[in-house]
């Protein structure tokens, strides 16, 4: 009996140490528990300890050097450290100090492109990896406890994504588009891995949306990556989730149709991963523009009622405010110049016009292949009421190639010729889509995110490797620092011991940032 | 780049083998065709290491789905298994990196000359700048075609001119090195890299590139194939 009093005491000591799931419904203040930092996507915190009047003051608290490729995780924080990750390794640091408190690495074949970061669920951590396997680790030393594979890494499949966990579930989904397969979503069990439920980006014949394709053959290669980390509203316990796009991915012709669930915002029921509704931002896609950006959720009002809203910034250069209880349409609008769509359809959806569709001779269209954001974060700042992100502009040339059988050649059945492209971060209201305030972030593009906090401050960085913090109001510079490297995720914040970090990840190099200590 | 796999001699040897002895069915790109798999999709290939699951299907084929056994020397489907293996590496980059330098002229070839010249020298006042029997003589000569087309739309590689004003008065004359919102820096004519807090010079750039920038906004489809056809009677 003592015994059992003893293992229960102690197993009550782990819990204390590891992830709070209540921790993961609020605003994040002293932890940063998941990737977004909290369900709802916004990318705002509320510390203000750090703030409009004191930033001009932030100094270099730490760095730590991974000796590895760029660090495109947003790093999580619970308890005093912080677990991020690059493809085939987690690390975790001591978040005052910037030690390192152990670190996890394999070997694996597969996409290397890049790893968003770890989720948690009490003291574990899961991560997905470049042969698609989903690995569960002990938070408190970082020994593997189970392995499990969620696709097969010899037709492409790898996972880019961060898992997130909801309730006790890990979501996690497939990414990869070297060879033409369709992704899906997973539920796992955080115990052991097994899955709890799956629901496929793209329908079987005869299931709902299979109308939008011409047939069994071009669905089951059909694409729809699960490239990034989906949102949460516990109260309707919906999950939302950006798709990518089909494939073949420049070759429209083998797909005539809506191509749906790609390019789509959708809407799953957290317990069963069953449809509730779908919004597709770019039907019929030839240009790469997944819908993955982070289906951001906001509450307030448009234009005069009180809405439960979904925000979407898309690649292919529209933002979208949607009802995410029904997936109506409220607004869609432009927030850079494109030319691909003809016309908004009455259900709010950017109708492409044929003729910007890639062909042999190229097609010069107003925006490249990275899009006009990606999936690097937004953020909104209830302060502000403003939605903030990265965009792109830029001119390139698109080719369809086909074979002399007219089939598509290779894997995306097309190519473009990359001419130049610029970057602004634009200051968004949500209710018209206009453009309140931007700044210039420099030639070329970079994947930095955006992080707003309660101190009344925007941190982001540009494409020449300047980090800065800006009034949100107005984009007026507060800070800036040349880091070395560009801003290669997106920043977080936390606080220990009475003091507020702000993180960094610049390349290979993960910078922590605070205020030097009251004398 | 690597090199491409399929010019590995074994890889060449095997598409001829492929050719002759596989086409007919599974098609001239090994795609499919009516009655054979698509076999750079196939999760047989994929998951063929050396040939241990494609051997035994050349060999003795697969009598349950029609496929006759081919029965070919062990280095000929070895050969076979080289090309099936370089083919999906290809198929899975392919287009990655931008279209190939020898892209067919043929298929770009799709506008009119004529009125590209008519472009050329009126609306889009390219000939303030060029000129077909001075800077542009030749120039069909001088790039592949698919290059060609890239260059007349955006040509790379020429950096602004930069003139600062420095608070004393002093001028200086170089190329552009890097501009961000908080630094500027030039190489100046003497040959020597100098730069400045943005907040604390006068810059005035001259980009001779700046009538390309507009008018990539401003082509229609139709016109700048025009200039690329006109571009291209430039022998």
């Amino acid at each position: 009996m003592r015994l059992l009093l003893l293992l229960l005491l102690t197993a009550g000591n782990l819990c204390a140490q590891g992830l709070d799931p209540q921790k993961l419904l609020r605003a994040p203040v002293d932890t940063w528990p998941t990737y977004n930092g909290d369900y709802t996507g916004r990318r705002y915190s509320t510390l203000d300890m750090i703030n409009r009047s004191n930033v001009h003051g932030l100094t270099l608290a730490w760095a730590f050097q991974t000796h590895s490729v760029s660090v495109k995780a947003t790093p999580l924080e619970v308890n005093g450290i912080l677990y991020f990750t690059v493809p085939d390794h987690v690390w975790a640091v001591d978040a005052a100090t910037g030690r390192q408190v152990w670190h996890f690495s394999r070997t694996s074949h597969g996409d290397h492109l890049g790893s968003r970061g770890v989720g948690m669920y009490r003291d574990r951590l899961f991560f997905g990896t470049p042969d698609a396997h989903v690995i569960c680790l002990d938070a408190r030393n970082g020994k593997q406890l189970w392995d499990k594979v969620i696709a097969d890494v010899t037709v492409g499949y790898y996972i880019s994504g961060a898992p997130v966990v909801i309730g006790n579930q890990v979501i996690i989904g497939t990414s990869g588009d070297s060879a033409d397969v369709p992704h899906y979503l997973l539920s796992l069990d955080p115990a052991d891995g097994k899955i709890n439920w799956r629901w496929d980006a793209v329908p079987k014949p005869g299931e709902p949306g299979s109308e939008t394709w011409p047939d069994g053959d071009s669905m089951s290669h059909g694409g729809g990556s699960i490239w990034g980390a989906p949102t949460y509203d516990p109260e309707f316990n919906l999950i939302y989730l950006g798709t990518g796009n089909p494939h073949p991915t420049l070759a429209g012709g083998v797909r005539k149709g809506d191509d749906l669930f790609t390019c789509s915002i959708v809407a799953l029921h957290a317990d069963t991963g069953k449809l509730a509704w779908y919004f597709q931002p770019s039907p019929h896609d030839t240009h790469d523009w997944d819908a993955i950006e982070t289906p951001v959720l906001v509450d307030g009002t448009f234009r005069g009622t009180r809405r439960k809203m979904l925000l979407q910034a898309s690649r292919n250069g529209y933002f979208f405010v949607l009802d995410r209880q029904t997936g109506k349409d409220l607004l869609t609008a432009p927030f850079v110049k494109t030319d691909w769509a003809s016309h908004i359809d009455e259900s709010g959806r950017p109708v492409p016009s044929p003729d910007k569709e890639p062909q042999p001779d190229g097609v010069l269209v107003q925006a490249n292949m990275d899009g006009a954001t990606n999936w690097m974060a937004p953020s909104f700042d209830p302060q502000t009421r403003l939605f903030y992100v990265n965009t792109q502009t830029a001119a390139s040339l698109w080719y369809l190639l086909l074979n002399e059988d007219h089939k598509p050649d290779g894997h995306q059945g097309g190519t473009l010729s990359d001419f130049w492209s610029s970057s602004q971060l634009k200051a968004l209201d949500y209710e018209t889509g206009k453009t309140v305030w931007q700044r210039d972030l420099g030639k070329g593009h970079s994947f930095s995110g955006v992080l707003t906090t309660a101190g009344h401050l925007l941190f982001s960085g540009d494409t020449s490797g300047n980090l800065f913090a800006l009034d949100p109001a107005n984009g007026n510079l507060l800070w800036h620092v040349y880091a070395g490297g560009t801003l290669s995720s997106s920043p977080m914040t936390y606080q220990i011991d009475g003091r507020q970090y702000l993180i960094t990840p610049v390349d290979s190099v993960v910078y922590a940032w605070t205020l030097p200590p009251a004398q | 780049m690597g090199k491409n796999p399929l010019e590995q001699e074994n890889a060449k040897r095997g598409a001829a083998i492929f050719q002759q002895s596989c086409a007919y069915c599974h098609g001239k790109h090994a795609d499919g065709g009516p009655e054979a798999p698509n076999l750079i999709r196939s999760l047989l290939v994929r998951h063929d290491k050396s040939g241990d699951l494609i051997g035994p299907v050349i060999q003795d084929g697969r009598p349950d789905r029609g496929m006759p056994a081919i029965r070919l020397p062990a280095d000929q489907a070895a050969d076979v298994v080289t090309y099936l293996h370089a083919l999906l590496s290809v198929s899975d980059s392919a287009g990655d990196s931008g279209p190939s330098s020898d892209y067919s002229l043929k298929l770009l070839l799709t506008g009119n000359a004529e009125r590209g010249k008519t472009f050329f020298n009126r609306k889009g006042g390219c000939a303030n700048c060029h000129s077909p029997q001075g800077d542009l003589a030749h120039v069909a000569q001088k790039y592949p075609p698919i290059s060609l087309q890239a260059r007349f739309l955006y040509p790379e590689g020429t950096p602004p001119l930069a003139t600062i004003t420095l608070p004393s008065g002093e001028v200086i004359k170089g190329t552009l090195v890097h501009l961000d919102a908080f630094s500027v820096s030039v190489t100046g004519q003497d040959g020597w890299y100098r730069s400045w807090p943005i907040s604390q010079v006068k810059l005035k750039l001259e980009d001779p590139l700046e009538k390309h920038h507009q008018l990539i906004t401003q082509y229609s489809n139709a016109e700048l194939h025009d200039v690329f056809a006109y571009l291209e009677t430039l022998q």
